[in-house]
């Protein structure tokens, strides 16, 4: 059994803090669209496989309307501010919350009756349509990325967690001198010197000189820095997760204090129990699929914009869905805050695998997480485990 | 006497069929005889899902993933063991689809036992898990060649093993259906607690269904292994298992010559498509507004309308005119639209109608076309005025 002790040996710890607010970051977007997948189910027993592409379709909206802003291709304009992120945040939930609740009325509604299986193929049918139709009328070769320019939150935040060696900081300070002063005697000669390409023996010396001081500065900074720990968390990330966590509170309240908040949950507890209390069910499974499909939005927008230029095409949201899909179950399939804690575990989880050198097979850990939770716990971790009764 | 006279004409006439489509496809071009290769393997992979998604009623979309075994067994025994051997090109390619067919139905027991504890949805979602990562795994080992795929040394193109194959899984599927050992699996599909009761090892029928479903797609995957003579992992995404999937709904779930005759027409579709080139994009929106009226106009119809059955015919020719009528404005209007003026390739196509057969097919007719029926020779004769063996009997 050396197969662990080998795994655990190329394991690189001092990048791990990093990784892990990586994973966080990530898994705030997987968690908002494991919103819509968890709400919807929670309603109406449907696992909505289109998500993921209302998910697409957001991007595609926040593409659209960095577009009227002037952030073509072409790159025509340069200054952003934070009015146009917030235009795009509010025009990609809106968009989005109108598709979910179209798709719902047209191919969901009338499946209502039917057994649960024609409801998953007409799911199935619809995001297939929306990823392939959309390939048609949408532009997706060369596939567009908003443009970078459009977040004016471009630097870093640095958290240090674990200062440079200060001794060997100090030492590499001493060596800074030397640097200077070989350089300054090299610029020197250089202007005696008739032609720069071709060097006097005294000059060849002096730049040699100083060119060693500056490696041995070099290597000494580099020591000193070795067991140094530094987070870099880029600002757009971090406006993402705050929005992130503003929706999720703005979400709570809406289900926990509002009263088609409680409508939603009645008709989620006992869907025919509810409409006889006088609950218009299918108001509320609009509202249901208006609000997940609006975060789904907002998820979009932000990993679109923020997340480093990434490529939009039409197939943008099917893995993104699926992870989703599969932090709705971690977190027990239903349960809101389950979504949330899902979400960052699967973004945790999916940074990971990079981390421990098996980038590839980042996509497949999403289904592996989901048969060994299917199979160990099924209800997930903070749903119950109910058992089909006759 | 009688019973094996026509199981022995039965089986001479299904090879005869099989050679006869030998002996058609030999004259024709490659492109041709690809087709018929291939419609043959679509025709086992529908009927071998259908086995597991309409008999046994366990809902699985990663049927590729199966298909991709088999592929990539066959491809990975051709490169070792074939110059070994030394065997004709028929016996090699009858032992790679019994070789294909045992490690797939391996793979599926590996899936099937734990997956198939699950219902409905999630056993979906698993299923089509599974496939993506079988796909992904041989994606990324050198031995099996990695995102490049293998190359299978000899190039096997027989037209009659496809089709032998198909014939064989009809009619394995048909006679388990026939016979007591079927009935478990229809009380699986019908109530799981009621035929547990009855004394069904429901959780065994399941894994049967899976296992012999895998097996079938399995050496499906060998014959197109050695056709192709060549394997890589985009050959088997999530596309496929979707297609297959369509291809049984369409057909209905739990029809086998549904399965047959859908897995025809959805393989011959496409195809054809592929021969219509500028098809204006005006021209396709129209029609997914057309289509979407008239949907919504016949379910209007199916729900309100109790009339003679006359009527309701008059009706849907009505719709059917109006969708016309509303395609040819529509496209009018939309021929305007700068954005739309391009014209594609009818290849695009191709999953967008399968996706719009599944959305439509779901929205009017959830059995799919054939529904639980199946074909008979009772009901030819019955079409030409003779009375049916069980009328006959009576």
């Amino acid at each position: 059994m050396t197969v662990l002790p080998d795994l655990l040996a190329g394991l690189e710890f001092s990048t791990l803090p990093q990784q892990l607010v990586n994973g966080i970051l990530l898994g705030a977007i997987y968690a908002l669209i494991a919103l819509g997948y968890t709400m919807v189910y929670g309603v109406l027993k449907l696992i909505n496989f289109a998500h993921g592409e209302v998910f697409m379709l957001g991007a595609y909206t926040a593409l659209f309307t960095s577009w009227s802003f002037g952030f073509t291709q072409a790159g025509s304009r340069q200054d952003s501010s934070p009015g146009i992120l917030i235009a795009m945040l509010i025009v990609s939930m809106t968009v989005c919350g109108f598709v979910g609740v179209l798709i719902e009325r047209f191919a969901y509604r009338p499946m209502r009756s039917q057994p649960r299986i024609a409801s998953l193929i007409t799911a199935i049918g619809i995001s297939l349509l929306l990823q392939y139709g959309g390939q048609l009328f949408l532009p997706s070769s060369p596939p567009p990325s908003i443009s970078d320019k459009v977040n004016p939150f471009k630097g870093n935040i640095e958290i240090p967690l674990k200062p440079a060696d200060s001794a060997l900081l100090a030492q590499a300070e001493q060596l800074k001198a030397k640097v200077t002063s070989t350089k300054a005697a090299y610029d020197e000669q250089l202007k005696s010197e008739k032609d720069s390409f071709n060097l006097s023996p005294v000059g060849k010396g002096l730049r040699t000189a100083s060119q060693d001081a500056e490696r041995d500065y070099r290597n000494a900074i580099d020591k000193a820095n070795k067991d140094a720990l530094v987070i870099t968390l880029p600002q757009g990330q971090v406006i993402m997760l705050v929005t992130t966590v503003v929706l999720m509170i703005i979400l709570t309240w809406l289900v926990m204090k509002t009263t088609a908040g409680r409508a939603m949950r009645a008709a989620s507890l006992d869907f025919d129990a509810a409409s006889l209390m006088g609950i218009n069910v299918n108001t509320v499974i609009a509202f249901t699929f208006f609000i997940g499909s609006a975060l789904a939005g907002a998820g979009a927008m932000m990993n679109a914009s923020f997340l480093g230029g990434t490529k939009i095409d039409t197939f943008f949201g099917m893995l993104p869905g699926v992870k989703a899909f599969v932090a709705a179950v971690l977190g027990g399939i239903g349960n809101i805050p389950g979504a949330v804690l899902g979400g960052i575990l699967m973004g945790l989880a999916e940074t990971m695998v990079i981390w421990a050198g098996y980038g590839n097979y980042k996509d497949a850990i999403a289904f592996i997480v989901l048969i060994v939770v299917l199979l160990v716990k099924p209800g997930g971790l903070l749903g119950s485990n109910k058992v089909e009764k006759v | 006497m009688k019973f094996w006279g026509v199981r022995l004409a039965s089986i001479l006439g299904a090879v005869a069929f099989c050679f006869l489509l030998e002996g058609v496809a030999q004259g024709q071009s490659s492109f041709v005889q690809r087709l018929f290769v291939l419609a043959g393997l679509y025709v086992t992979l529908a009927v071998s899902l259908n086995l597991i998604n309409g008999i046994t009623g366990q809902f699985s979309i990663g049927h590729a993933a199966f298909y991709q075994v088999g592929a990539y067994t066959a491809g990975f025994c051709a490169s070792r063991f074939f110059a070994q051997l030394n065997l004709p090109p028929a016996a090699w390619l009858l032992l790679m689809m019994i070789t294909s067919a045992i490690t797939a139905g391996l793979a599926g027991l590996l899936v099937g036992l734990p997956s198939l504890r699950l219902k409905g949805d999630y056993l979906a979602i698993v299923t089509l898990g599974f496939g993506e990562i079988i796909r992904i795994f041989a994606q990324n080992q050198e031995a099996l060649g990695g995102a490049y795929g293998l190359t299978v040394a000899p190039k096997i193109q027989y037209v009659w093993a496809a089709w032998l194959l198909a014939i064989l899984c009809i009619a394995v599927c048909r006679n388990l259906l026939r016979t007591a050992h079927g009935l478990p699996f229809l009380a699986v599909r019908e109530d799981e607690i009621a035929s547990s009761a009855m004394g069904v090892n429901v959780t065994q029928t399941k894994v049967v269904a899976f296992v012999l479903g895998s097996m079938f797609a399995g050496a499906a995957g060998a014959i197109l292994a050695h056709f192709e003579s060549f394997v890589s992992p985009p050959m088997f995404t999530m596309d496929v298992s979707f297609t297959i999937v369509t291809m049984v709904v369409l057909g209905g779930t739990g029809s086998i010559t549904g399965s047959v005759l859908a897995a025809i027409l959805l393989f011959y579709l496409p195809e054809k498509m592929r021969d219509f080139t500028n098809i204006p994009l005006s021209g396709v929106a129209a029609a997914f507004v057309a289509i979407s009226a008239a949907v919504f106009a016949i379910r209007w119809v199916m729900q309100n309308f109790h009339g003679s059955a006359k009527d309701r015919a008059i009706r849907y020719l009505g719709i059917v005119v109006g969708a016309l009528v509303i395609w040819f404005i529509s496209k009018a209007l939309l021929g305007n639209v700068p954005s739309l003026k391009e014209n594609i390739d009818g290849s695009k196509l191709r999953m967008v109608v399968f996706s719009i057969t599944l959305v439509v097919l779901m929205l009017l007719r959830p059995q799919g076309m054939l529904g639980h029926h199946e074909f008979s020779w009772d009901w030819v004769r019955s079409k030409f005025g003779k009375p049916t063996v069980k009328e006959a009997t009576a």
